[in-house]
């Protein structure tokens, strides 16, 4: 077993289990906890396929944003005070059925389909990647950031406290 | 070990995590990390597929780094209008917005 098989086995062990604290815990702080475990789980897996730069980016953004932003979010919207109200059975069968059958029907189609055989792959490293983002992909690189832009003045609008008499913005 | 049936098994069982949370949970915050989850489980699914199959790396790359561009887009989006939703209704359980309902 070599060291990538082995950041293999653990990364997706750590990202199971964090997923499953995600959506199974009642606390929705131990959610995002288990979300940022899910995350680093991610870019291990990333890691171990040879995806340095992916890997960063997920716990940089992942890990060190988003989760950060939930947890601001929930800060602002304290649900944590809020009493627990009983969770239906049916209603956790039938997400249960439902999420399996999509799970299932996924896999068979996957495990149907002859992927071609792997051949050592050219370099997936930062530099490529960096290299061909600015340089074939430069139009997705500038659009992302217009995008990031545009949905950050958004974020402030829609959040932003409406004063009175200054109508609803 | 890191095989492609291995890396798109961890990915499809990922999915249906996340699909089981996005379906069961009432709180808005929650339902997003389930939605983060099932991203993630299609990003983990390009690498894979372009890494492992003798495809052009880079590309699978590149096409990731813009899912998570616009992951952290729609995630800035809907905290913001989660906690709008806070201000107005006081409650982010889903089942508890219905006014528009019928």
């Amino acid at each position: 077993m070599s060291v990538a098989d082995g950041v293999f086995l653990l990364s997706s062990a750590v990202a199971l289990a964090g997923a499953l604290l995600a959506v199974g815990l009642r606390n929705i702080f131990h959610n995002i906890l288990g979300f940022a475990l899910a995350m680093l789980g991610v870019a291990g897996i990333f890691a171990s396929l040879g995806s340095d730069f992916l890997a960063a980016v997920f716990v940089l953004v992942y890990v060190g944003a988003v989760a950060i932003a939930m947890v601001y979010a929930v800060m602002l919207s304290h649900p944590l005070d809020q009493p627990h109200r009983p969770r239906s059975v049916p209603k956790i069968a039938a997400a249960v059925l439902v999420a399996a059958g999509v799970a299932g029907a996924l896999w068979n189609v996957l495990r149907q389909v002859a992927w071609p055989v792997a051949v050592p792959g050219a370099d997936a490293g930062a530099a490529v990647t960096g290299r061909r983002f600015l340089t074939d992909y430069v139009l997705a690189f500038e659009l992302i950031s217009v995008l990031l832009v545009v949905a950050m003045m958004g974020a402030v609008m829609v959040a932003r406290r409406s004063r009175p008499g200054r109508g609803t913005w | 070990m890191v095989n492609l049936p291995a890396v798109l098994g961890v990915a499809t069982a990922l999915f249906g995590i996340g699909l089981y949370g996005l379906l069961q949970r009432r709180s808005l915050v929650a339902m997003l990390i389930a939605l983060e989850l099932m991203l993630a489980a299609i990003s983990i699914n390009v690498i894979a597929l372009t890494t492992l199959t003798g495809q052009d790396p880079s590309l699978g790359q590149v096409v990731v780094l813009i899912f998570v561009g616009v992951a952290a887009a729609e995630v800035a989006i809907a905290l913001s209008l989660f906690v709008a939703i806070h201000r107005a209704a006081h409650d982010i359980d889903v089942e508890h917005l219905s006014e528009l309902k019928g």
